[in-house]
């Protein structure tokens, strides 16, 4: 019983400190930049695929959750000039709040009013960033970065944090997945009614998803700034990260943390080479094709897929 | 012997069809060195929100690549494009750049189009050390006052009020002067800025502000507004709005009856060939900033008409706005500068190219243009034009002068504004 989450951590080490070796290899920049982005929705995928997957809550609001984490960073950036970690951890706990408070008021709703009222949350806060001058408003905000980034330079130094990240993500979806919460969340997307009566605490679990999903998406976007060193509305709000959120784990397969990690490399990967060899109005068109055919054709994902052509 | 003299025979030809091939291909190869294109790199919106303009920068760039490389290229060396499309998504230009420069390894770069689109290329082009040109961004450079960075609108060294500076000084100058002026504008980037611009601009001329709103860029019914402007009875209307809400508040002016004494001012979109056709005759009376008008002021320019016959000439083709006449010639000219600087300096170097730049006058099909502080335009030249007596929606009034009277700045000035409002509107 030991050895299995040794194990894990050993692996999640192991995947961290192939990161920062890759890191230290100063291979390609473009590596970094593309692999950012890549890992970026390794985060945001997982964190979907917790109150979405597991849970069977659709989030539309991805944008919203995503794109607080960034502009708390931008804040903390214009107001202390807090360093990365910090940015990280507050763009996760405001996100986090930010799911606990939508999970308390909209958790009532089921099915799709939940995924409606989502979607109304991600046009409610862009309207409120637009009007709120302090991180740029409508304009916009430039952000610098800070000088002197291990690695020789910044990206290298990010994208070896989105690895830490996507790590961490990946940890706490599995040990959701395998512990009493990843039961009773499976239980009550069965059958609410039903695992009610069989006690299991439904409220408190769909609270504990949100929050922890709102966290992670959060931590996606905290440093989302430094990134892309400039911070708009209509970027850090766009439509892509709602469906590719979505569409990531529904490729992957819903029901494990392996799913959304392989959607959101293949469709990831994909999207960055789709972007600069055929042509980006491919980008979202594959994603829209390869969804369908997988909602029609392989409901479970790849992960369903390979279970499939293995089991029977 | 016989035997091994065929062999030896059969192996010195082999030895020397090897020889004769490897020299062939070195020189080749040579030949290829001594013509491998200069790449230019940049990233465009050919998709997303600035598409339509985008797609006719793109198109000039690439004129202007066709006509140097039948000059005999850059440093005798034909011109490559690398471009792709950043879907008018800040977040796509950090990889799209380090793409260009780590994986295609362009030897230059240009901005995509647009102050949201150049702003994360910012940082990429410092940490390298890079010169860059900036296609229509409003005051990057403001923060970052990156010695190497040129943008080719001619918003001048006071990039915030250039909109409206041409637009207010036009206004304090008629007969009667008006008092009171309405700024409204759209949530967005470059509607805020011309407001802010605007203010300042009201409180140096001494107008006095009866209403100060801003809109969010999803509004579909403009009235309301329009109608709230009309209660204030203000003798100036300035407007600061992209494309959809610009068509949107002048045909709600025209339902509503709106009759200010001057009107229009920072309205984007008035400008595109598709909106002058479909709004035709609701333009007359507009006085609006722009940046190129069919005016003999403006084609008076060495090398613009050829460009613009080219230009018509493949924009069906290309799909594009039919007569390019905002942003395409400056596109060129900004291509024009690099490539000006590339043969004079005789170098790709990065830094020689940007001390040339900064140090120069360059002469190009808009005009001269000498960059100055923060790498803008040494002198301001937005120009204030106003519609006149346009007709119906046809496409064919458009081409020609007087139409799109120029009334600002005074060197390039090509009429006489009509004054008020109502009397150029019939």
């Amino acid at each position: 019983m030991m050895a299995r989450p040794a194990r894990a951590l050993l692996v999640g080490l192991a995947v961290v400190g192939a990161g920062i070796v890759v890191a230290a290899l100063r291979v390609n920049q473009y590596v970094y930049f593309a692999g950012y982005v890549v890992l970026q929705y390794v985060v945001i995928a997982t964190a979907w695929n917790i109150l979405g997957g597991y849970a069977g809550y659709v989030n539309f609001g991805t944008p919203a959750f995503f794109a607080l984490g960034a502009y708390t960073a931008v804040f903390l950036i214009q107001s202390t000039r807090a360093p990365l970690p910090v940015l990280i951890l507050a763009g996760g706990l405001v996100s986090a709040l930010l799911g606990l408070g939508i999970g308390y008021l909209t958790l009532r709703l089921r099915g799709v009013f939940f995924s409606i009222a989502t979607l109304a949350l991600s046009i409610v806060l862009q309207t409120m960033i637009i009007n709120w001058e302090y991180v740029g408003g409508s304009r916009g905000l430039s952000v610098i970065r800070p000088s002197g980034p291990p690695f020789g330079s910044y990206v290298t130094f990010l994208f070896t944090v989105m690895v830490l990240l996507s790590v961490v993500a990946v940890t706490v979806a599995r040990f959701i997945e395998r512990s009493w919460i990843g039961r009773g969340l499976a239980a009550l997307r069965d059958n609410e009614e039903a695992a009610e009566c069989m006690g299991v605490p439904t409220l408190r679990l769909k609270l504990f998803a949100t929050t922890v999903s709102g966290f992670l998406l959060g931590v996606a976007g905290a440093p989302f700034p430094y990134y892309v060193t400039f911070v708009e509305p209509n970027s850090a709000f766009n439509l892509d990260y709602a469906v590719n959120a979505l569409a990531m784990p529904m490729i992957g397969g819903t029901t494990s943390w392996v799913g959304p990690v392989i959607g959101a490399v293949l469709l990831g990967t994909a999207q960055q080479l789709a972007t600069v060899t055929i042509s980006s109005e491919m980008n979202l068109f594959i994603v829209g094709v390869v969804l369908v055919a997988f909602v029609v054709l392989a409901p479970e994902g790849i992960l369903g897929l390979v279970r499939r052509l293995r089991g029977r | 012997m016989k035997r091994s003299g065929t062999w030896g025979l059969l192996n010195w030809a082999l030895i020397g069809a090897t020889v004769g091939a490897l020299v062939l291909a070195s020189g080749g190869v040579f030949v290829a060195r001594g013509a491998d294109p200069i790449k230019i790199g940049f990233g465009m919106a050919l998709t997303g929100g600035l598409s339509a303009n985008g797609k006719p920068a793109l198109l000039a760039v690439q004129i202007w690549k066709d006509d140097v490389n039948k000059r005999g290229g850059l440093l005798g060396r034909p011109v490559e494009l690398v471009y792709y499309d950043d879907q008018t998504n800040p977040a796509t230009v950090p990889g799209i750049y380090t793409k260009l420069l780590d994986v295609d390894k362009v030897d230059l770069i240009i901005s995509g189009y647009g102050t949201n689109l150049i702003a994360p290329l910012m940082p990429i082009a410092m940490e390298r050390k890079l010169t860059i040109l900036g296609m229509f961004g409003l005051a990057n450079n403001e923060k970052y006052r990156y010695p190497n960075f040129f943008q080719i609108q001619p918003a001048g060294p006071d990039p915030q009020t250039s909109t409206a500076i041409g637009f207010f000084e036009l206004a304090a100058t008629q007969t009667p002067r008006p008092q009171t002026v309405a700024i409204v504008g759209a949530d967005a980037e470059y509607p805020q800025n011309a407001l802010v611009g605007a203010r300042e601009l009201i409180k140096k001329f001494g107008f006095k502000t009866v209403y100060d709103k801003t809109y969010p860029p999803s509004t579909v019914d403009y009235t309301p507004i329009v109608r709230a402007i009309k209660a204030t009875n203000a003798d100036i209307v300035f407007v600061a709005s992209y494309p959809p809400d610009s068509v949107g508040m002048l045909r709600a002016a025209h339902e509503v009856g709106l009759q200010p004494k001057i009107f229009g001012g920072g309205m984007v979109g008035l400008q595109f060939t598709s909106v002058m056709t479909s709004m035709g005759s609701m333009l007359n009376g507009v006085v609006n900033y722009d940046f190129w008008a069919p005016e003999p002021t403006m084609l008076a320019f060495p090398g613009i008409k050829e460009f613009l016959n080219e230009y018509q000439a493949r924009a069906a083709k290309a799909g594009v706005d039919p007569l390019g006449y905002y942003l395409p010639p400056y596109s060129y000219a900004l291509v024009q500068v690099l490539g000006q600087a590339v043969d004079a300096t005789k170098s790709l170097d990065q830094q020689k190219l940007a001390d040339y730049i900064r140090a120069t006058e360059f002469n190009t099909i808009v005009g001269r243009v000498k960059f100055g502080k923060n790498g803008e335009w040494a002198k301001g030249r937005t120009l204030m034009v106003q519609y006149q007596k346009v007709h119906g929606t046809g496409i064919e009034q458009f081409r020609g002068p007087g139409k799109k009277v120029v009334l600002y700045p005074e060197e390039l000035k090509s009429g006489a504004i009509i004054y008020p409002y109502s009397a150029a509107k019939n």
